[in-house]
C-alpha cells in the first residue's frame, strides 16, 4: 500500500515535471515579441498600455518590462540577461558610463526620422545611439505660498549669499510657518544618489555654459579648482545645516518628498519627477524651481537634461520593428499622448506641442524656454566612484562626523586618487 | 507548594504572552498599513486605517492587474514550490540512505562535499550558473533558463546540501536490524527502502518540507536570475518586487501583495503542524 | 555476489540524480566562478570585450582595499554577536514552547512566523520601525541624533536584532525536536533524586541536545556570515565611517560588499575573487566550529 503511494508520488512528480516543461517560454524567433526594458516603474503601467495599443495598430507584438527596486536594478538585470543570452531589444542607458558598458552591441540610430527633432540625443563619435526618453530638470523646489508668507522673493535666490540670508530668516520663522525645517534633503546611504548624482552637478556645471565640460575634465584628470570646490562645500554645508536632520540621515524617498508635500519644509531637493507623488498627496500649494546657490556669483538657471536614453540591441531579431516603435512614439498622436499626458514627462522633441500638467514640470519648461539651463554631468564619473567613494564622504558631513574643512580635503583626495 | 508554583507560572505566562505579542508587532503593522492608500501609509504609518475594507479592494486590483500577472505568478510559485519540495524529499532521502549504509571512502567524500557546499556563497555561483545553463541549453536543447523545469532543477541543486544533511543524521539513528529483518523477509533493496526506511523518516520529512517550502516560496535572487524579470514564468517574490520602483515604493499594493503571499504559507504551516507534531512525538517515543 | 551487485546498482540509482544536479548546479558554476576570479571578466558588451587572464591581481587588490578589509571585520563582529544572541533566544523560545505554559501551541506558530517573510521585506519593515515608529514614541527617542540607523554601532545592533527576529523561530524548531526527543524517564529519575528545574536543565537537557548544538551552531554561523537580504533593506550598507583614512560604509557586510563590487562597480571578476576569499574563510571557520562541537559531543 505504502509502496503504491510512494510510486504514485514519484509518477506524479515526473508528470508534473513534464507538464512544467511544456509551458516553456517561447524561444522561437517566429512571432516572439520585441522586448523593451526600462527603469521607471512609475510610468510602467502607462507604457505597457501604450505598447499594447501600438501592437494592435502596427501588428508587431511588443512586451514592456519595468525594472525597479534598487537604484541600479536595470543595470543588474541587463548583466544577468546578457549572461543568459536574453538581451532585450530596446533598453535604457543613462549616460557615458552605461554606454561604455554596452557599446559593442548598440545600433547606430543616426539615420532615424526623430534625430532631427531633438537637440539632446546620445551621441558618440558623431553617431547617434540613444533616443532621449524625456527631459528632466531640478533645482531647489520651493513652496511659493510659504515663501510669500515669509516675504522672500524666489527670483532673488540665485547665489550663496541670498540663500544664506533666506535660510536664516525662514529658520527663525519656523513656528510661524508651521515647518519642521527649511530644507528636505536626504543623504543616507540608500539615498546617496541625491547628493552624488544631483547635488554633485552644482560642482560640475553650475554657472557654466550648457555642455561645457571644463570642470569635469579637470576633475577627471585629478586637478581640483580649490576656490570652486570651497564655494561648493559651503553650499553643501548650508543645505545640510538647514535640513531636517532625521530625513537627512535616515529618511527614504517617500519621507523626503512627503515632508515637502505636507508643508513641513519650504524647499525640496528633488526634480520634476516628483510631480506624480505630489499629485497623489493632494498637494495644492504653488511651487516652482529656484537655482542652486552653490557659487558666490549669481547662477540663474536650473539643471535640465535628458538623463536616460532608449537604445537598440543591434543583434535584435526585429531591428525594423524596434526602430518603428521609437519613431511612432514621436510622430503619432497616440505616442505623443503617451509621453506627455499618460506618462507626465516633458518631451525631448520639437514637434510635440503638448505640455505636461505637473507644476514642477511646468516650471522646468519655463526655465527651458528662457534658455536658462545647466547641464547634467555626473555620468562622466562612474557609478562606483559616485556611490562607493563620494557617497560616504557626503554622509560623513551630513552626520557631523567631519567638518567642512575635512570634507573639502576628502573630496580633493578622492578626485586626485580616483582609480576608475 | 502548589501556591508558589502558580505564582511563578503566572509570571512566566505573562512574560511569554508579552514576548509573543511584541514578536508579532511587525505583522500588525503590515496588516494595518495594507488597508491604507499609498500616501497615508508613509504619512502616518502607526495610525489605524480609515477604511479597513481597502485591503480587499487592493487585493482585487492586484489580482486583476495585467501588468503584474499575480494569478499566474501565484500558480507558478505553487507548482515550483510543491514540485521542488517533492523532488528534494524523494531524491535526497534516497541518496542519504545509500550514503549512510555504504561505508566507503567515496560515499564519505560525497557526503562531505554536499555539506561543504552549504558554505559556498551564492555570489560566486550567480553569474557562472547563468552562462553555464545557457551553454547547456544551446548544446542539448533542453530549456533550463526561463522555464519551470530549470527552476526546479536549480532548487534541487541548491537545496540538496541541507536536505541530504538532515536525512543523513536521522537515518543514522534508525537501527540496522530493522533493515536486516526486512531483507530476511525477502525484500529487495528497493523494498527495504520504500517499505521500511522511507515511512520511518516522517518527522524529518515534515521538517524538511516546511524548511524547503518556506525558503523556495520566499526566494527572490535565484528566480530573478533563472527566470528573469517580466518573462512568462514568474514567482510571487518577483511579482511583488514589481511594486517597488527605483525611487517610489507603492507601499499599499506591496504590503497587500505580501499579505496575499503569506496567507497560503500560514495555512500550509498550520495544516502541516499536526503532522509535524505527530512526527516529532512518534520519533521521540522511539 | 548477486547481492553485492544489487547493492552497487541501488547505490548508483539512488545517488546519481542528486549527484548529477549537484555537479550541474553547484560544482561546475563554482569552478567557473573561481576561474573567472583570475580574469578581468565582466558580463557586459563594452568595446574591446574579451577575456584577459590577470592572475592574482584581483586578489592582491582586494587585500589592500580598506572597504573589503573593514567589511571582513564588521562581518566577523556581526556573526560573533548574532550567533550567540540567536541561539540563546531560540533556546529560550524552545523552552517556552516545550514547557507546560498555557498557549504554547499558539506561541510555537507565532515565533516561527517571522521566518515566513522574505528577508528583503523584513528589512524594510524594521527600517520603518527604527526610523519612524520608535521616534514616534517621543522623549529621547524623538531626538534625530538618537536614530538607531544613523550611527555605526547601533546599526550593527539593529542588524543583530532583525537577524535574530528572522531566524530564531527556524532554529527553535530544531531545538524543539531535540528537546522533545529527550526521554522523560531521565527527568523522572532526576526529580526523584531531588533535582530542581534549573539543575535538570543543565545536567540533563543540555548534554542530551548536544548534537543539536552542533547543527544549530553551524547553521547560525553560516547564515550570519552570509547575511544579505536584511543588510540590503535595513541599512543598505550605511551609515558611513572612517577606516584606514578612507570613508566607507559602516554596515556593509561581506555579501553586500561583494554584490556592490559586482554591480555598482561592475567589477564582476573582482567580485568573484572576493567571493572566493569569502568562501575559503567560511570553510575554515565552519570546519573549526564543527570539530570543536564534535569533541564536546563525544565528551558529553
Amino acid at each position: 500500500m505504502k509502496r503504491i503511494l510512494t510510486l504514485s508520488l514519484v509518477l506524479l512528480g515526473l508528470a508534473g515535471l513534464v507538464f512544467a516543461n511544456g509551458t516553456q517560454e517561447g524561444s522561437t524567433s517566429k512571432g516572439s515579441p520585441i522586448v523593451l526594458m526600462q527603469n521607471k516603474p512609475e510610468i510602467g503601467a502607462a507604457l505597457s498600455a501604450y505598447g499594447d495599443a501600438w501592437s494592435k495598430t502596427s501588428g508587431i507584438p511588443i512586451t514592456i518590462k519595468s525594472i525597479g527596486g534598487t537604484s541600479n536594478g536595470l543595470g543588474q538585470q541587463l548583466q544577468a540577461d546578457y549572461a543568459a543570452g536574453d538581451m532585450p531589444d530596446i533598453f535604457v542607458i543613462q549616460g557615458l558610463q552605461d554606454y561604455k558598458q554596452w557599446q559593442s552591441i548598440l545600433l547606430d540610430l543616426s539615420g532615424q526620422k526623430w534625430v532631427d527633432q531633438t537637440s539632446v540625443p546620445f551621441k558618440d563619435n558623431g553617431k547617434v545611439y540613444g533616443f532621449p526618453v524625456s527631459i528632466e530638470g531640478w533645482g531647489l523646489a520651493y513652496n511659493a505660498d510659504l515663501l510669500q508668507k515669509a516675504g522672500i522673493d524666489p527670483k532673488s535666490l540665485v547665489d550663496y549669499g541670498a540663500y544664506k540670508a533666506a535660510f536664516a530668516k525662514l529658520d527663525a520663522m519656523k513656528s510661524a510657518l508651521g515647518i519642521n525645517a527649511v530644507v528636505s534633503m536626504a543623504a543616507s546611504p540608500g539615498m546617496s544618489w541625491v547628493v552624488t548624482d544631483h547635488n554633485f552637478n552644482s560642482l560640475l556645471s553650475n554657472g557654466l555654459p550648457y555642455g561645457d565640460l571644463s570642470v569635469v575634465n579637470a576633475l577627471l584628470a585629478g586637478n581640483v579648482d580649490s576656490s570652486r570646490l570651497t564655494q561648493y562645500a559651503n553650499w553643501v554645508q548650508l543645505l545640510f545645516q538647514y535640513s531636517d536632520k532625521a530625513i537627512l540621515t535616515t529618511g527614504n524617498y517617500d519621507a523626503q518628498v512627503n515632508a515637502f508635500a505636507t508643508q513641513k519644509t519650504v524647499f525640496l531637493h528633488q526634480g520634476n519627477w516628483v510631480d506624480p507623488n505630489l499629485k497623489t498627496a493632494g498637494v495644492t500649494f504653488k511651487m516652482g524651481f529656484a537655482p542652486h546657490g552653490s557659487m558666490n556669483t549669481p547662477t540663474d538657471g536650473i539643471f535640465v537634461a535628458a538623463p536616460s536614453f532608449y537604445v537598440v540591441d543591434k543583434n535584435s531579431k526585429d531591428v525594423a520593428g524596434a526602430e518603428q516603435f521609437l519613431n511612432d512614439m514621436v510622430f503619432t498622436p497616440a505616442g505623443q499622448d503617451f509621453i506627455v499626458n499618460k506618462a507626465g514627462m516633458i518631451p525631448a522633441f520639437k514637434n510635440i506641442d503638448l505640455e505636461p500638467s505637473g507644476p514642477l514640470s511646468k516650471s522646468v519648461e519655463q526655465w527651458m524656454k528662457a534658455g536658462k539651463i545647466y547641464s547634467w554631468n555626473q555620468y562622466y564619473f562612474s557609478g562606483d566612484f559616485r556611490s562607493q567613494v563620494l557617497g560616504p564622504i557626503y554622509n560623513q558631513l551630513a552626520t557631523n562626523q567631519i567638518d567642512e574643512a575635512k570634507f573639502i580635503q576628502l573630496m580633493t583626495d578622492a578626485f586626485k586618487n580616483r582609480k576608475n | 507548594m502548589k501556591q508558589k508554583r502558580s505564582a511563578a507560572t503566572l509570571v512566566l505566562e505573562a512574560l511569554a504572552l508579552i514576548l509573543f505579542l511584541a514578536y508579532l508587532i511587525p505583522f500588525a503593522l503590515i496588516l494595518v498599513n495594507s488597508s491604507k492608500d499609498a500616501f497615508a501609509v508613509t504619512a502616518n504609518p502607526m495610525a489605524l486605517p480609515k477604511d479597513p475594507g481597502l485591503i480587499f479592494k487592493n487585493m482585487v486590483s492586484i489580482w486583476t492587474n495585467n501588468n503584474i500577472a499575480y494569478p499566474s505568478s501565484f500558480l507558478s510559485s505553487i507548482i515550483i514550490t510543491v514540485l521542488s519540495v517533492v523532488v528534494l524529499n524523494l531524491l535526497c532521502s534516497q541518496a542519504a540512505w545509500v550514503l549512510v549504509r555504504t561505508k566507503t571512502k567515496f560515499s564519505q567524500l560525497v557526503f562531505l562535499m554536499f555539506v561543504g557546499a552549504m558554505v559556498i556563497p551564492f555570489q560566486i555561483i550567480m553569474f557562472p550558473l547563468l552562462s553555464w545553463f545557457r551553454e547547456v541549453t544551446a548544446i542539448t536543447g533542453i530549456g533550463l533558463l526561463r522555464t519551470r523545469f530549470g527552476m526546479i532543477f536549480a532548487y534541487l541543486g541548491f537545496g540538496l546540501s541541507l536536505t541530504v544533511f538532515m536525512f543523513h543524521g536521522f537515518i543514522k539513528a534508525i537501527p540496522y536490524e530493522l533493515e536486516e529483518a526486512a531483507t530476511i523477509d525477502g525484500n529487495g533493496k528497493f523494498g527495504v527502502f520504500y517499505r521500511i526506511v522511507f515511512p520511518l523518516l516522517s518527522p524529518i520529512h515534515a521538517t524538511v518540507i516546511v524548511l524547503n517550502g518556506m525558503w523556495i516560496w520566499n526566494d527572490y535572487l535565484l528566480p530573478l536570475l533563472v527566470l528573469g524579470k517580466g518573462n512568462r514564468v514568474q514567482t510571487i517574490p518577483l511579482a511583488v518586487a514589481n511594486f517597488a520602483g527605483a525611487y517610489v515604493k507603492q507601499w499599499d499594493l506591496m504590503l497587500t501583495a505580501i499579505v496575499m503571499a503569506i496567507i497560503p504559507i500560514i495555512v500550509l504551516f498550520l495544516a502541516a503542524q499536526r503532522y509535524i507534531i505527530k512526527g516529532i512525538v512518534a520519533g521521540s517515543i522511539k | 555476489m548477486a547481492k553485492d551487485r544489487n547493492s552497487t546498482v541501488v547505490f548508483w540509482v539512488f545517488l546519481t540524480p542528486v549527484l548529477f544536479a549537484f555537479v550541474m548546479v553547484i560544482i561546475i558554476p563554482f569552478l567557473l566562478g573561481v576561474f573567472y576570479s583570475f580574469t578581468d571578466w565582466s558580463s557586459s558588451a563594452g568595446s574591446g570585450a574579451g577575456l584577459k587572464f590577470v592572475g592574482l591581481a584581483n586578489f592582491v587588490q582586494s587585500f589592500t582595499d580598506p572597504a573589503f578589509i573593514y567589511s571582513f571585520i564588521v562581518t566577523f563582529i556581526y556573526t560573533g554577536i548574532n550567533v550567540i544572541v540567536l541561539n540563546v533566544v531560540a533556546l529560550a523560545l524552545a523552552l517556552i514552547v516545550t514547557s507546560r505554559l498555557k498557549f504554547r501551541n499558539i506561541y510555537r506558530v507565532g515565533f516561527f512566523v517571522p521566518n515566513l517573510i522574505g528577508g528583503l521585506i523584513l528589512g524594510y519593515i524594521w527600517q520603518f520601525i527604527f526610523n519612524n515608529a520608535i521616534p514616534a514614541l517621543g522623549g529621547i527617542f524623538a531626538n534625530p541624533d538618537n536614530l538607531v540607523l544613523s550611527k555605526s554601532a547601533t546599526s550593527v545592533a539593529a542588524l543583530v536584532i532583525v537577524g535574530t527576529w528572522q531566524y530564531a523561530g527556524y532554529i527553535m524548531m530544531i531545538y524543539i525536536a531535540a528537546i522533545e526527543s529527550v526521554p522523560q524517564e531521565l527527568y523522572e529519575a532526576a526529580k526523584i533524586d531531588g533535582a530542581v528545574g534549573f539543575q535538570r536543565f543543565i545536567r540533563i537537557t543540555v548534554p542530551m541536545i548536544a548534537q543539536a548544538f552542533t547543527i544549530t551552531m553551524f547553521l547560525t554561523l553560516v547564515t550570519s556570515f552570509k547575511q544579505f537580504d536584511v543588510n540590503v533593506s535595513l541599512t543598505a550598507g550605511g551609515p558611513s565611517t572612517m577606516f584606514m583614512g578612507k570613508p566607507i560604509f559602516a554596515t556593509q557586510l561581506l555579501a553586500l560588499h561583494i554584490y556592490d563590487t559586482a554591480f555598482a562597480a561592475n567589477h564582476l571578476a573582482m567580485a568573484q575573487a572576493r567571493a572566493v576569499i569569502f568562501f575559503l574563510v567560511l570553510v575554515i571557520i565552519s570546519t573549526l566550529q564543527v570539530r570543536a562541537n564534535k569533541k564536546r559531543e563525544i565528551e558529553a
